[in-house]
């Protein structure tokens, strides 16, 4: 059974008094294993984000469902998405999303201090975790007193901390510098190989190309998808180039 | 076209911005109407008919001077918070090619338009409710109302150019925020990277001093002229530590609730209490001032209100018989000639005499000194220390209790009104006499006279003891003889008293020299006037201080919603759910709004004690009274505060929620 699997997902926007309609997705169906660093690629407006609004349970979908270990996000009553969500899922924004009145430590605990954790525990949770991050130097900070790099590996240690099953990132490296971007990528990996899940949005071909499958949208729709296998980065690269050169250029389906 | 041009962006800002510039508007417009009222009143043609109507004035005008400076200091506050949030609106039109002396031109648009709107309206509301506001103070002060209607260009006048002045203060002020500004930091989101509050001990420390330091004062102040003087110090240091511990003590207090790992890091402490150290950075100063406000406001108008309703006791207590004769230097004989005197000048206008008072006496201030009693001048009247002797010859007293008594050359009876004097020996300047008995009641003191200092009446053998009184506290010098005392009471008409009163001080002058007569029907309509113009007052500055109240509420609402919008959403991304997001949302803004009251009602508490001896100098002795108008007050302002709050939150969920 995979991780994930993502149903016929169709999404339609009304506008607030139900003139215009637009279709965000038309019909999009794909899985994930466990262990797999799956990245979704399409331009601005194809429609990624919805996908993972979708994913995230942060939003209904208009036709179609999203399975967890088998089980359908959406039929989870309102009152427990929440803590579903802090369960079983973990997110990384491209704005970090860090909270400004909270030091990183604490913004890194905020999830576990939901779940009831005790401090001690947190701690012992943490220690690891900030290791790998090379963020323990910088616990007591507060948001604003660090580098964006910064702020978004403590957003991954937020991630992390709960062992979640699948990490949902949004252009992670969006709001970053090449340097940082280059670092946190490698990160991904390292995280990856270490046995967890994570579907990362993008549009940064570099993004992408650590990923070990790519995933083109357009249009609301899943266009395309490219394998790494055991090519180098360099390859994957010119291969996701190539694609998003024929999906701008209107082309049919190509291999 | 380019004026047209400017003067259309001008009103589409003020559309835009209409949840916070309807409420400035409306502000505007309530407080040019309250200030027109007021100086309205005090020039108006209708309070001549009052009968201390320059005393009336003189109240009104005060107000009128309180109002002014309040609307200033208020519309200026609320203007700088309203440029505050629109920086990066001009920051944006700057970027997009306005130069800065366009903004200029915008803004003086928009002030143009505020302003005119504001203040023609203020003042055509002000006209409009004005014969109602000349009505409920004639009604207040018991006086009829005159028909007509009045509209004094004076008033007009005095609006206009107060308004327009702060007007132009406030545009001033906005053209100095937009020139000091650059573009890329006008166009920062204001609330990027927000440093946490650092804690300040120091005013931490110096709001718990200087807020001891005034509930201290308060307490301890016994005697009502002490406190008349040192009340204005303690307000203003309650008002310190108020602003002090608001900003600096509470962000202590909540780093300390932080620092308890224990409490801090549970699901429902863990947001509010990081949450409450930002909220009260930003809100600590319009917190303090609600604060503040708030008590002035219970303040003000339960004292009023129960100087008011205690107008007949008050009455009562300044003047305790209908009408009273007093005269300085009268020999026994010519006692009983103005007794006489009076008794026909009563008769002639066919009045009777009830529960008669009449006495010779002698008074001295004097001053405890150790074991002593020492000569003070009337100036150490307002010393705690300064006591009030009374002296009295055992005829007069045994005449008027019924008693036989009979008295040694150095014994005395003595009755305390206030503050105790123990012991059975008491010395006045070295001449000792020994107490016979503390009397436990004392049919003939005066109220009004006692209470303002400790006080005490001394019954001696004669006119010579008092004599020997006179001669130990101020050594050599002729006493002159004991004054004389005539009260009573009558069932006559208001206007036979008012007559009879006119009659006694026409013709005592014939009788004797240094004669005083006082009447309570005569003075009647001047206690009404006064009293009730303060407590005309009192509603009024109540209004407006309410007013300004709902505006600062309405405005911390609404910041607090934009503040609130983007850590509500992160929060939910996390794993918060809708409902804990509320509940810690809803909790914080409660204890935020709450507070405030709070703390107004604890500044009561502390100065009831103090109130209740100012009251006592407007002859207010009833303190059940005064307890009960401050519950109500406080009752219903605390009806009146949960109503703002609900209506107003619902402005900040649908921002925060949107």
């Amino acid at each position: 059974m995979p991780l994930l699997e993502v149903k016929r997902l169709k999404k339609v926007y009304t506008t607030r008094f139900g003139g215009n309609t637009v279709q965000a997705l038309t019909n999009v169906s794909f899985t994930v294993e466990k262990g797999e660093f799956t990245a979704i690629m399409g331009e601005s407006g194809s429609g990624k984000t919805t996908l993972l609004n979708l994913i995230a349970a942060f939003d209904k979908p208009t036709d179609g469902e999203v399975l967890l270990n088998g089980k359908s996000i959406h039929s989870i009553r309102e009152d427990e998405i929440a803590a579903f969500r802090r369960d079983h899922l973990g997110f990384v924004f491209q704005d970090f999303n860090l909270l400004d009145t909270f030091s990183i430590q604490d913004n890194i605990f905020l999830p576990l201090v939901l779940a009831g954790k005790s401090y001690e525990e947190m701690n012992r949770e943490l220690a690891p975790i900030a290791k790998i991050l090379g963020i323990s130097d910088i616990l007591s900070k507060f948001p604003y007193e660090v580098s964006g790099g910064q702020k978004q590996r403590a957003a991954i240690a937020r991630a992390l901390i709960t062992r979640p099953e699948i990490i949902l990132a949004d252009e992670p490296t969006g709001a970053l510098d090449s340097h940082a971007t280059e670092s946190l990528l490698k990160l991904f990996s390292e995280i990856n190989k270490a046995g967890q899940t994570i579907l990362m949005v993008t549009h940064s071909i570099k993004a992408a190309c650590h990923a070990g499958r790519v995933l083109f949208i357009k249009d609301g729709e899943l266009f395309h998808q490219l394998y790494r296998g055991s090519q180098l980065n360099a390859e994957m690269y010119q291969k996701i180039t190539d694609t998003l050169t024929m999906i701008a250029a209107g082309g049919e389906r190509f291999e | 076209m380019s004026r047209f041009f400017y003067g259309k962006i001008a009103l589409n800002n003020i559309k835009r911005n209409s949840k916070t510039y309807i409420p400035f508007i409306l502000t505007c417009v309530g407080a040019v109407s309250l200030f027109y009222n007021m100086y309205f009143l005090s020039v108006a043609k209708d309070i001549g008919s009052v009968s201390d109507n320059r005393s009336l004035r003189l109240i009104l005008r005060l107000g009128a001077v309180v109002v002014g400076i309040f609307s200033l200091i208020f519309l200026f506050y609320t203007n700088s918070f309203l440029i505050k949030q629109r920086k990066k609106e001009f920051g944006l039109f700057n970027v997009l090619g306005m130069e800065k002396k366009h903004i200029a031109r915008v803004m003086f648009y928009e002030t143009l338009m505020t302003g005119t709107g504001g203040i023609v309206t203020g003042v055509l509301l002000g006209i409009l409710v004005s014969k109602l506001m000349i009505l409920l103070l004639l009604k207040i002060v018991k006086f009829k109302a005159t028909f007509g209607f009045e509209v004094p260009v004076e008033a007009i006048g005095a609006t206009v150019i107060l308004f327009g002045a702060i007007f132009i203060l406030n545009l001033v002020y906005n053209y100095s925020q937009v020139h000091r500004t650059k573009p890329a930091e006008l166009l920062k989101s204001p609330n990027l990277g927000e440093r946490e509050p650092k804690t300040k001990w120091f005013a931490t420390i110096v709001g718990v001093l200087s807020l001891g330091a005034g509930y201290y004062i308060a307490l301890t102040t016994e005697s009502p002229l002490v406190a008349l003087n040192i009340f204005f110090f303690a307000v203003i240091l309650v008002i310190i530590g108020t602003y002090c511990l608001f900003t600096a003590g509470s962000i202590a207090f909540l780093k300390m609730l932080r620092k308890n790992k224990k409490y801090y890091y549970r699901a429902n402490h863990f947001a509010s209490v990081s949450g409450m150290i930002y909220r009260m950075k930003q809100n600590a100063v319009g917190l303090s001032n609600i604060c503040i406000l708030s008590t002035a406001v219970i303040i003000m108008l339960s004292t009023t209100f129960s100087l008011y309703i205690g107008m007949e006791d008050e009455l009562r207590n300044r003047y305790p018989r209908n009408i009273m004769v007093s005269a300085r230097n009268v020999p026994a004989e010519k006692a009983e000639e103005l007794n006489r005197f009076i008794g026909e000048q009563v008769e002639s206008v066919g009045a009777n005499q009830k529960n008669i008072v009449y006495y010779r006496y002698m008074s001295f201030i004097v001053i405890k000194s150790g074991q002593e009693y020492v000569f003070g001048n009337s100036a150490g009247y307002a010393y705690n220390n300064s006591v009030l002797f009374t002296f009295i010859t055992q005829e007069d007293y045994n005449r008027m209790e019924n008693a036989q008594v009979s008295l040694d050359d150095n014994e005395m009876l003595l009755y305390a009104v206030k503050g105790k004097i123990p012991g059975d020996d008491i010395s006045f300047n070295g001449l000792k006499f020994s107490i016979r008995e503390h009397l436990s009641s004392f049919s003939i003191y005066e109220q009004s006279s006692s209470i303002l200092a400790q006080s005490n009446y001394a019954v001696v053998k004669d006119t010579k003891t008092i004599r020997k009184v006179y001669s130990a506290l101020n050594g050599d010098g002729d006493m002159g003889e004991l004054s004389y005392y005539y009260g009573f009471d009558t069932d006559a008409e208001k206007d036979t008293q008012i007559e009879l009163v006119r009659i006694l001080r026409q013709k005592l002058g014939n009788v004797t020299k240094d004669g005083f007569v006082e009447g309570a029907e005569h003075e009647r309509d001047g206690f009404y006037t006064i009293y009730g113009g303060l407590f005309f007052l009192g509603i009024f500055l109540g209004l407006l201080f309410i007013m300004a109240t709902v505006l600062i509420i309405y405005y911390k609402q609404i910041a607090e919603g934009f503040d609130d919008r983007d850590r509500f959403n992160i929060m939910q991304k996390v794993g918060m759910s809708r409902k804990e997001i509320w509940k810690s949302v809803r909790s914080q803004v409660l204890t935020v709004f709450f507070i405030p009251l709070g703390a107004a009602i604890v500044h009561l508490a502390f100065a009831f004690k103090v109130i209740t001896r100012l009251l006592l100098i407007f002859n207010l002795t009833n303190i059940l009274l005064y307890a009960g108008c401050t519950l109500l007050v406080v009752f219903v302002f605390a009806v009146f505060y949960t109503a703002v709050y609900s209506l107003t939150a619902r402005t900040y969920y649908r921002i925060v929620s949107a």
